[in-house]
């Protein structure tokens, strides 16, 4: 079978591995169900880098909840140990675990450990080792990832979509080049768009929702893309050409793209044209952001505090910013990056031993309850 | 902050009772974020067979903040707020911000010593001062006789927070000295330390100027044209210019030719990436009807640039060029101001 990894002209193909990769594979004749085909390639140990647990601090590291090394895979998921996860799928694609290794042809089994490889690394700050390993995908666009449905007819591609989505960002780092992300989603929007009609065709409400979804998804990490790069602008411009159903989610992106460039009227903007309404919860928040721009630090404690007392939000007490509110959300069991990065930033003003005070802090976050929302920490959340 | 020296007490050999640590204030940051579809879902590639799942929520641990109706997920950027992760890069135009905290820290007990001896520290006092390229002597910015001194209890902190702006390329040193009363229980001394932190400042936007002459207005009065360039010379910073404007000299009128001016209903942004430039041109014309003469100095001054800008989450920069104009007996010089 085909493996779409571009190969240099100095190596011969493996077997079974013809030259041109781009061409898609001979046509099963009719009435006979086509060849399964062969990830092998997917599944050798040199893609795939080893984590080091030396950037996890000691409080982790050596803590009981450190899961045994059977631990089924869902279950770390579940628990949030990531790092753990990242590990557990690459043992089982390379047959060096407890669970067996997935057959050459089973695609479904391979993709959903890769994806789940691949996201678990940049959960744990590791994204720069996943822009290395998918680079083993090769080029998604390839035929070899196209298969007919056997009932329908239809030709469909092999990898998740999620997988697919995940692989641009990554795939574009891997290569250095963010434009490319631009150009990779706009192929996948493409796709999107195509079956989108298919389902209005066919009156598949179900798939029309789903690919409507998918395409505003992907319509919003373009502009995401485009940030990346540089051109928050082009991103600005991009946006106003979409359409975002939710109620305030399109004001929001958009002031906070111009809060990110500086023009805080166009921020203030985005949210001020609902006259004689009351203002609501994301644009007080806007609002209080672009105090914050101005400097007008007064009027934005005012406005944070009223949204505070008006419902909980991590991100609301995080952006008052004061040390005892910061360590009173960890009380609570919150323990985002930025939580842990400017309470240690406070920390790190507040005594010149404030390494006893991250250890501590790091010790806390250990004991807490193991939950999807992570669990296991590395030393740069502490600056340790 | 960036490149601490020395601390200049080194008389007193006994560690101080206050700690001095500095952040430069520069604006938080919007947290980027990357949402992700929770791995081990049901697989939804397109090849499943009908009824199509609906897609799988959002896996929490990839957004910036614990799960809320206030965040635009899947965006890249979210309304949570960091701290300046490190000094960064400071530029003339900008004002410079940094807090001051001095700390009374609890010294580590000795390993199988004694408990050390409690000290009370009092009347604790922040003087802050920088020295630019240019200045003899040091400018005072937290002049220790406008405030009273406090006493801190262990652990406690003194917060000042001073902002200078920056007007000067090169090198500069803010130099920051705590001054407090340490007693014991039997005695008691004044006692001081000064730290310095050196930084330096860059250039941010490069100006090119260039007139020429009309000739005579609609009225009689001298016309010229002044073209400016304005170019981010910087290596990372992206500024969005919120004025380019000419500040006349009296008996002069204006006439702005750039489109996204003040005033104008659809505003086009200027942002300037780096290495990027914007061009604008500008109408200067007298009041009065020519005579005939010419400037005794030989030059016509027409006035100041200014230059307005923000920074990432509105850090804002003020520049003016020197005076502009034109000479007569050469009238295409070109002159260059480095802003």
């Amino acid at each position: 079978m085909h493996s779409p990894l571009p190969r240099s002209p100095g190596r011969s193909p493996g077997p079974g591995t013809p030259s041109n990769p781009r061409r898609s594979g001979p046509a099963a004749p009719p009435g006979t169900a086509p060849r399964p085909k062969d990830f092998s390639f997917l599944l050798r140990p040199e893609i795939f880098h080893p984590l080091t647990p030396l950037n996890i601090p000691p409080a982790f590291r050596n803590s009981t909840k450190q899961p045994p090394p059977q631990t089924p895979l869902a279950e770390l998921l579940e628990k949030g140990h990531f790092r753990a996860a990242a590990i557990s799928a690459v043992q089982t694609l390379t047959g060096t675990g407890h669970t067996p290794q997935p057959d050459p042809t089973d695609h479904n089994k391979i993709f959903e450990l890769l994806y789940t490889r691949w996201a678990c690394l940049t959960l744990i700050n590791s994204t720069d080792l996943a822009a290395q390993e998918v680079k083993a995908l090769g080029d998604l666009n390839s035929a070899f990832y196209l298969a007919e449905d056997p009932v329908t007819g239809k030709t469909n591609h092999l990898v998740p979509w999620e997988l697919r989505v995940v692989n641009v960002r990554l795939q574009a780092i891997g290569f250095g080049d963010l434009r490319r992300a631009v150009m990779s989603y706009y192929e996948l929007a493409r796709e999107a768009r195509m079956k989108l009609a298919e389902g209005m065709g066919e009156h598949d409400h179900s798939a029309r929702e789903l690919w409507r979804e998918r395409l505003e998804d992907l319509g919003v990490r373009v502009a995401g893309a485009l940030v990346e790069m540089g051109d928050v602008k082009g991103a600005g411009e991009h946006l106003r050409g979409l359409k975002v159903a939710e109620g305030g989610k399109m004001e929001m992106m958009r002031a906070l793209l111009w809060l990110r460039l500086g023009d805080v009227d166009a921020a203030r903007g985005c949210v001020m044209n609902g006259e004689g309404r009351e203002v609501t919860r994301g644009e007080k928040v806007v609002l209080a952001l672009c105090d914050m721009a101005d400097a007008e630090y007064e009027d934005a404690v005012r406005k944070w505090r009223e949204l505070e007392e008006e419902g909980e939000d991590e991100m609301v007490t995080v952006n008052l910013a004061g040390r005892v509110l910061l360590e009173g959300l960890v009380d609570a069991g919150r323990s985002s990056h930025t939580l842990l990065f400017n309470l240690t930033t406070m920390y790190e003003l507040c005594t010149e031993r404030a390494r006893s005070l991250k250890v501590k802090l790091s010790e806390k976050v250990a004991g807490m309850e193991e939950t999807n929302h992570g669990w296991e920490k590395t030393n740069a959340d502490f600056k340790l | 902050m960036s490149h601490q020296r020395y601390p200049s007490d080194a008389a007193v050999k006994e560690p101080h009772s206050v700690s001095l640590k500095v952040l430069r204030l520069s604006r938080p940051s919007l947290v980027p974020q990357y949402p992700l579809s929770p791995p081990l879902t049901p697989p939804s590639t397109s090849s499943s067979p009908a009824p199509t799942p609906a897609p799988p929520p959002i896996l929490p641990a990839s957004l910036s903040y614990t799960p809320s109706p206030t965040n635009p997920s899947p965006f890249l950027l979210s309304p949570i707020l960091a701290l300046p992760p490190s000094f960064g890069s400071a530029y003339v135009g900008s004002s410079f911000s940094c807090t001051l905290c001095a700390n009374h820290d609890i010294p580590p007990p000795i390993d199988g010593g004694p408990p050390l001896s409690r000290k009370t520290i009092r009347d604790v006092r922040i003087e802050a001062e920088m020295k630019t390229p240019s200045s003899p002597q040091l400018i005072k910015l937290l002049p220790p006789e406008e405030q009273p001194g406090i006493d801190l209890q262990e652990g406690e902190t003194l917060q000042r927070v001073v902002g200078f702006e920056l007007k000067e390329e090169g090198n500069h040193v803010l130099a920051v000295q705590v001054t407090y009363y340490e007693a014991t229980e039997t005695s008691g001394r004044t006692r001081t330390f000064r730290k310095l932190y050196q930084f330096i400042v860059k250039g941010l936007l490069v100006v090119r100027t260039k007139t020429s002459e009309l000739g005579l207005g609609g009225k009689g009065g001298r016309r010229w044209c002044l073209e400016a360039q304005v170019e981010n010379g910087s290596e990372e910073e992206v500024v969005f210019m919120e004025e380019i404007g000419l500040e006349l000299e009296k008996g002069l009128k204006g006439r702005d030719l750039n489109f996204w001016g003040r005033g104008g209903g659809g505003r086009e942004k200027v942002v300037l990436r780096p290495g990027e430039g914007e061009e604008v041109v500008f109408i200067v014309e007298e009041e009065q009807e020519w005579d005939g003469g010419v400037e005794e100095e030989e030059k016509k001054v027409f006035g100041t640039l200014q230059l307005g800008w923000r920074g990432e989450m509105g850090g804002r920069g003020w520049l003016a060029t020197g005076r502009l104009g034109t000479r007569f007996l050469r009238p295409r010089e070109v002159t260059t101001t480095t802003g």
